[in-house]
C-alpha cells in the first residue's frame, strides 16, 4: 500500500473536498497539513479524541485521516462510532487509518473491515501521502 | 523342574514294578505248566507267549492312562477357567491323583494366578470400552480430554475440558471435532493432517503439537497448550480417535507479550522517522535547485537512510512474528510488473547516492503471482538493498523478472560486487548470519536473508543464490502464478488463500476467514 502509489499527475484533487487529520502528534500533523494543502485540500487538524468524533459527525468532511493512538478516545472507537448508525446516522467521508502501530491480526482483521484504507506513517513521506490521497474516490 | 523328576521317576517306578510282576506271573506260570501239569512244552510256550501278549497290551492301556493323568488335569483346569469354544468344564479333583499330584497343584496354582491377572485386565478395559462418562479416571483427570469416534466426531469430553475452554462437554458431545473447536496450528503439520494420514497409513499412530492455540469463542481468553493425539483403529469405533492438552497458555502469551515490546518499540521508532522523513522532504522541496548541489546530494543521502532505517524496523517487527508464529500472509492476485517496478523505485533513492543504476528487465506476459503484497515487498526491498550494499564499487544492479519452465515467475536480482565465499553460502539464509570477512566494512544485522527466506517460502516459492567472490552474486526467487494457489483456494472453499510463514494456518479446510 505505502510506496506502491505513484504519482499520477493526471489526477487532480476536486478544490473543495475537506480533510479531517484526526492526529496527536503535532509535528506530523504539521507536516500533513501542509503537504494537503499544498495539494489544494482543506485540512482540518485534530488531536482530541472526543472533539474529532464530534467533528467527523457533522459529516462536512469527504475524507478522515485517523490515527489509532489519540487522546480521550482510542482511534479504533472512533472508527466503530462513525460506523454505528445509531451513532453516525450518515457519513459520506472515506476513513483511512494512519498509524505507526503494528496490530494484532485480528484487530487489523476488524479495522481492515471498516475502514477504506490503511497506512504505516513511517513508510510515507508527506508528499506520497497526497499522492494516496489524490487517489481516493 | 523338581516336580518334571518327580513325576518321571513315578512313572519309571510304577511301569518297573508292573513289569517286574508280570514277568513273575507269565514265568511262575510256565514254570508250573511244566513241571506240575506235564502238558506239552510247546503248549505251555504258546499259551506263555499269549498271556505275555495280553498283559502287555493291558499293561500298555494302563501305563498310558496313567501318565496321562496330570496332562489331564491341567487341562481340566485351562477348560473351566476360559471355556471359549468349548463346555465348561468342572475344575478336576487332584486329591484323586496318583501320579504328579504335586506337580498339577502347583501348576494350577499358577493358572488361576495368571487367569485372574488377565481377567483384571480385561475387566478395566471393558469398563472403558463401555461407557467413559462414568469413569473416574476420565472424568476427574486434571488434563483436558476429548474422545473421537471414527467421523471425528466428539464422544467424550471430560470436566477439565468444559473448565479449560468454557464449553459444557454436552454440548461438545456428539459435534464435529474442527467445528467444536477452532485449532489454530504453527505449522501445517496439524492434527487434521495427521490424523488423515493415521486412518490411512497406521493401525496406531501417536503424535504431538506445540503451541496450537484455540480461538473460543465469546470473550473467553484464547488457549495456547501442547496437544498430544492417539489414533488406534482396533479402538472400538466409539473411541478411535484421544486426544489431550497440556495447557501453556500463561508461558506462550508472555511469548506474545513479548511481542507486544517488539510492537510499542517500533511504534517509538517510527513516530521519529515519520518525522525525518517528512521534514528532509521539506527541505528537498524548498531548497531543490536552490542549493549547491553537494548539499542536495547529502540531503538526498539523510532521505535515502532515514528509509533504510524504517525498513530495518520492519525487519525487526517481522522476525519477531516469524519467530513467534504470528505472521499471516494473505496471498492476492497480484500484477508483478507493478510491485516490481514501484518496490524498484522505492530503492532507487538508496541506490542512487551510492552510485548505483538498477535496470529493470521484466519479460511481457507474466502471469498474475499469488502475493501478499507488504511481505513481497519486504522480500525485494531485502534483496535489492543486501545488492546494494555489497555492490563495492560496481555502479550496476541487474533485476530481472521471467516466466520459468515450470510456469513459476522468476525474479533475479544481479550484483556485479564483493560475492560470497563458497563456504559461507550453506549458511547465508541463517539467522543472524553475516559473512565475517564483510562484517567491519558493511553494516547489517543478517536478518534481511533470513527474512526474505523465510517469506518466499511461505508464499510457496523458492529463493535460491549464486555467487563467485569477487565478482558479484545473484540471488533469485519464484513465485507461484496465482492460478496455480486458486486451485488451491476452490479446493479449500475459501477466497483469500491464508499461509503462514510458519504463521497460523487454519487447522481444517472448513476454516473460512
Amino acid at each position: 500500500m505505502e510506496s506502491d502509489q505513484t504519482p499520477d499527475q493526471t489526477l487532480t484533487p476536486h478544490p473543495t473536498r475537506k480533510i479531517l487529520c484526526i492526529e496527536d502528534e503535532h509535528f506530523i500533523a504539521e507536516l500533513y497539513d501542509r503537504s494537503l494543502t499544498k495539494a489544494g485540500y482543506d485540512v482540518d487538524v485534530m488531536s482530541d479524541g472526543l472533539k474529532a468524533l464530534a467533528a467527523a459527525q457533522t459529516d462536512t468532511y469527504d475524507i478522515i485521516l485517523l490515527d489509532l493512538m489519540v487522546p480521550n478516545m482510542t482511534g479504533i472507537e472512533i472508527l466503530r462510532a462513525l460506523r454505528d448508525p445509531n451513532q453516525t446516522p450518515s457519513l459520506r467521508a472515506k476513513i483511512i487509518i494512519t498509524t505507526n502501530l503494528e496490530q494484532r491480526e485480528d484487530v487489523r482483521t476488524d479495522i481492515e473491515a471498516q475502514a477504506d484504507g490503511y497506512l504505516v506513517k513511517a513508510e510515507m513521506t508527506p508528499h506520497e501521502l497526497a499522492d494516496f490521497v489524490n487517489t481516493i474516490e | 523342574m523338581d516336580h518334571v523328576q518327580q513325576v518321571r521317576k513315578q512313572i519309571a517306578n510304577y511301569l518297573f514294578a508292573v513289569l517286574l510282576i508280570e514277568n513273575f506271573i507269565v514265568i511262575g506260570a510256565m514254570w508250573y505248566a511244566q513241571n506240575y501239569l506235564a502238558i506239552s512244552p510247546f503248549i505251555v510256550l504258546g499259551a506263555g507267549l499269549a498271556v505275555a501278549l495280553i498283559s502287555s497290551l493291558l499293561l500298555a492301556s494302563t501305563a498310558s492312562k496313567l501318565t496321562m493323568q496330570p496332562l489331564k488335569a491341567i487341562w481340566q483346569i485351562i477348560l473351566h477357567i476360559a471355556p471359549e469354544g468349548n463346555t465348561p468344564m468342572a475344575p478336576p479333583d487332584t486329591a484323586k491323583l496318583k501320579i504328579g499330584r504335586e506337580l498339577v497343584t502347583n501348576l494350577t496354582g499358577q493358572i488361576y494366578q495368571l487367569a485372574s491377572v488377565a481377567e483384571r485386565v480385561a475387566a478395566s478395559t471393558k469398563i472403558e470400552n463401555a461407557d467413559l462418562s462414568h469413569s473416574f479416571v476420565a472424568n476427574n483427570l486434571p488434563l483436558p480430554l476429548i474422545v473421537m469416534d471414527s467421523s471425528e466426531t466428539i464422544k467424550f469430553a471430560n470436566q477439565a475440558v468444559a473448565e479449560y475452554i468454557g464449553i459444557a462437554a454436552s454440548e461438545l458431545i456428539g459435534k464435529n471435532v474442527y467445528m467444536a473447536l477452532d485449532m489454530s496450528f504453527p505449522n501445517d503439520d496439524t492434527f487434521d493432517t495427521w490424523l488423515k494420514d493415521a486412518k490411512q497409513n497406521n493401525a496406531t499412530s501417536i503424535h504431538s503439537w506445540e503451541r496450537v492455540r484455540l480461538n473460543v469463542r465469546d470473550n473467553h481468553p484464547t488457549r495456547l497448550f501442547d496437544l498430544a493425539g492417539y489414533y488406534n483403529k482396533d479402538n472400538s469405533d466409539q473411541m478411535e480417535t484421544i486426544m489431550v492438552l497440556f495447557d501453556h497458555t500463561k508461558q506462550y502469551s508472555q511469548d506474545d507479550q513479548a511481542i507486544s515490546f517488539i510492537a510499542l518499540s517500533v511504534h517509538e521508532l517510527r513516530t521519529p522517522l515519520t518525522l525525518l522523513r517528512g521534514y528532509i522532504e521539506v527541505f528537498e522541496d524548498e531548497l531543490a535547485g536552490k542549493v549547491d548541489p553537494q548539499l542536495f546530494d547529502f540531503m538526498q543521502k539523510m532521505s535515502a537512510t532515514a528509509q533504510q532505517l524504517t525498513s530495518f524496523v520492519n525487519n525487526i517487527l517481522n522476525v519477531a512474528r516469524i519467530d513467534d508464529d504470528q505472521l499471516e500472509l494473505q496471498l492476492h492476485e497480484e500484477d508483478w510488473y507493478s510491485i516490481l517496478t514501484s518496490a524498484v523505485e522505492n530503492l532507487s533513492l538508496r541506490a542512487k547516492v551510492r552510485g548505483i543504476t538498477l535496470e529493470t528487465t521484466i519479460a511481457p506476459n507474466l502471469p498474475a503471482v499469488g502475493v501478499d503484497r507488504l511481505s513481497i515487498h519486504e522480500v525485494l526491498n531485502n534483496l535489492i538493498d543486501n545488492a546494494i550494499k555489497y555492490s563495492g564499487t560496481s555502479p550496476i544492479i541487474k533485476i530481472d523478472a521471467h516466466t520459468t519452465t515450470e510456469g513459476l515467475v522468476e525474479t533475479t536480482i544481479e550484483d556485479f560486487g564483493l560475492g560470497i565465499a563458497t563456504n559461507v553460502l550453506p549458511n547465508l539464509f541463517t539467522k543472524f548470519y553475516r559473512d565475517h570477512r564483510n562484517r567491519a566494512q558493511i553494516g547489517g544485522t543478517g536478518l534481511g536473508l533470513y527474512l526474505a527466506k523465510t517469506m518466499v517460502s511461505a508464499h510457496g516459492g523458492n529463493l535460491w543464490v549464486r555467487s563467485k567472490e569477487d565478482s558479484g552474486s545473484t540471488f533469485g526467487f519464484t513465485l507461484l502464478p496465482y492460478s496455480q494457489l486458486s486451485e488451491e483456494a476452490k479446493k479449500n472453499g475459501d477466497n483469500g488463500i491464508v499461509r503462514g510463514a510458519h504463521g497460523w494456518i487454519k487447522n481444517h479446510s472448513m476454516y473460512r476467514r
